[in-house]
């Protein structure tokens, strides 16, 4: 290993690793300043950033434990899981699975599932952007459904949780259902799908339709509209055809080019 | 009229954060330019690079990067500059920069970013990798990039046997076997000087080795200079300078930008805030003192001298 790679290993080892007593005496045999003032300086900035991008990726989860318990485990997911890349929007992914783990977590077991559902939206925000064409809906009348894709909106995903998932994100971001209403639902355990979609720059979540979970998940597969009719046998597509064009969640229909 | 285009005024843009995202949009200020973080918009679509798209289509763009890492000895990661080149092409800058720093390693055997600005060694070693990875980077955008100075935080202790460069040269040095051009920070230099009035407890004039500073740097590789605010920090941990971005540029640091004026000729300068980001006026009386000292300085360069008004 080269002088330098030497040196940078042992400035990351200084602010990543936790506890960090080892680090700290093996960098100072780099650095002139043996008060470490500056590395305190660079920890500080890292745990400041890793609040601010982990409260940016999940409002609700930081609300439901708040501001210092958040700060806590933004600070010890920023040690466990560090960045990979440069983009710190990427960063936090793994925060569903890191507080399920959590031992001092284990009294909220729905706040892993509350992750998941808040990095899907996250993840739709800055999914590629989708143009809708609604005269292809017309195929809907002349083809065969197995001829048909379905193109829904950008960062289109589904979370089913054994938990209300879907009130939960919906009462802290729209008010809707109500806080007594949400804790209503977690003492029985009401399980709950959410649907996170896009309408045209802006992010939803709302509980998914009877049936729209199995519509909808072989759709985002890309299969045929056939095959996941087959699958949803409780939707009522005629119901959820115009709420999902309404609503921005279904963009346009696709007719599959035919096998000579 | 977005921008002015005389040649003794200055050339001034702000950075553009998301708080004034709609409002500047809407009030279409004066600006010769725009500067953004081009991680914020390495997205694949979305909300954020649609406003940049809008704000592309009103003023120049100039794209700042806080995370290329180009002084890491794991060398760059190719999905950032994947991500760069996209982003290039889609808005089209002005200008495209990046930093003297490292942020990529090996941690606990995978290679991780530390989403900072960590100092590099000015070693023979790191001068060779920074070249390297900038050269690759014009390769890939096919076009100059610029090369940000560093506040940094700590110093490294040179090996024994090794040159320490100086700064100044080490920066000079880069753009002169690179093609790059230098992003001179003012803000940085002082920060720095500050810092190191701090750390050797001795009476040193941070103002006179920041005008030192910016004498040795070669005005031709100039491209763009930076102003910002800093903080003082006291804490239990002891004194430190923080180049927070987050207050009003100060004196000494708009004195300096003079010189650098002088110096450098009519360099397009930016006004940086991130911190406790203010509301857009006080953004753009910034932007307007900049300016104001900018187009001062180019005029009293350019002034006929008594003599020669006579003659």
């Amino acid at each position: 290993m080269s002088a330098l790679a030497r040196q940078q290993q042992a400035l990351l080892d200084a602010l990543l690793a936790w506890p960090s007593e080892n680090a700290m005496k093996n960098i100072a045999s780099y650095v002139e300043d043996t008060r470490s003032r500056g590395l305190k300086a660079y920890q500080t900035n890292g745990h400041a950033l890793a609040e601010r991008a982990l409260a940016a990726a999940y409002p609700v989860l930081a609300q439901i434990v708040g501001d210092e318990s958040f700060a806590d485990l933004a600070r010890a997911l920023w040690h466990a899981q560090p960045p990979l890349c440069g983009d710190v929007a990427c960063w936090g992914g793994g925060l569903a699975a890191f507080v399920r783990a959590s031992a001092q977590l284990k009294d909220v077991p729905y706040l892993g599932d509350v992750a998941r559902a808040e990095w899907a939206l996250h993840q739709c925000a800055s999914a590629a952007d989708g143009a809708a064409d609604l005269q292809t809906l017309a195929l809907l009348t002349t083809h065969d459904p197995q001829q048909l894709r379905l193109q829904l909106s950008p960062g289109c995903a589904v979370v089913r949780s054994a938990w209300p998932v879907a009130s939960i994100l919906t009462a802290h971001r729209d008010g809707s259902p109500s806080f007594e209403q949400v804790g209503e639902m977690l003492r029985v355990a009401c399980a709950q799908d959410a649907v996170v979609w896009r309408c045209g720059l802006r992010p939803g979540v709302r509980l998914a339709v009877k049936g729209e979970t199995e519509l909808l998940l072989p759709l985002l597969r890309g299969e045929s509209l056939a095959e996941a009719l087959d699958a949803a046998h409780a939707v009522d597509f005629s119901q959820w055809l115009p709420m999902a064009v309404q609503s921005g969640l279904l963009l346009s229909v696709r007719r599959e080019p035919e096998v000579p | 009229m977005r921008s002015v285009s005389d040649a003794t005024a200055g050339h001034v843009g702000v950075g553009w954060r998301h708080a004034h995202y709609a409002e500047l949009l809407e009030r279409s200020p004066t600006l010769d330019f725009l500067e953004v973080h081009s991680e914020n918009f390495f997205a694949d679509g979305g909300a954020a690079l649609a406003v940049l798209e809008r704000g592309r289509a009103q003023y120049p763009v100039s794209l700042h990067g806080v995370g290329l890492s180009l002084g890491s000895a794991v060398g760059l990661d190719n999905w950032h500059l994947d991500q760069l080149a996209r982003l290039v092409q889609r808005v089209d800058p002005v200008r495209v920069s990046d930093h003297a720093s490292f942020a990529r390693g090996r941690f606990k055997g995978a290679t991780v970013h530390a989403a900072d600005l960590l100092p590099i060694p000015f070693s023979t070693e790191a001068l060779g990798v920074l070249c390297a990875n900038v050269g690759r980077v014009q390769d890939r955008l096919q076009r100059v990039f610029m090369v940000e100075n560093l506040s940094a935080y700590l110093h490294w202790n040179p090996f024994d046997g090794e040159r320490a460069w100086i700064e100044t040269e080490f920066l000079t040095t880069l753009a002169r076997r690179t093609g790059c051009q230098l992003l001179v920070d003012v803000n940085n230099i002082y920060v720095n000087a500050l810092n190191a009035q701090l750390r050797d407890g001795v009476a040193l004039d941070p103002v006179q080795s920041c005008r030192d500073w910016i004498d040795a740097i070669p005005a031709d590789v100039v491209g763009e200079i930076h102003l910002a605010g800093h903080c003082h920090v006291s804490d239990a941990h002891g004194d430190i300078v923080i180049d927070d971005h987050g207050s009003r540029v100060c004196d000494a640091v708009w004195d300096l930008y003079r010189h650098a004026i002088g110096r450098f000729g009519n360099v397009p300068t930016l006004i940086e805030w991130d911190t406790d980001v203010p509301s857009l006026d006080v953004l753009l009386d910034e932007a307007w003192r900049a300016r104001t000292h900018c187009t001062d300085v180019l005029q009293l360069l350019t002034r006929p001298t008594s003599q020669e008004g006579r003659s």
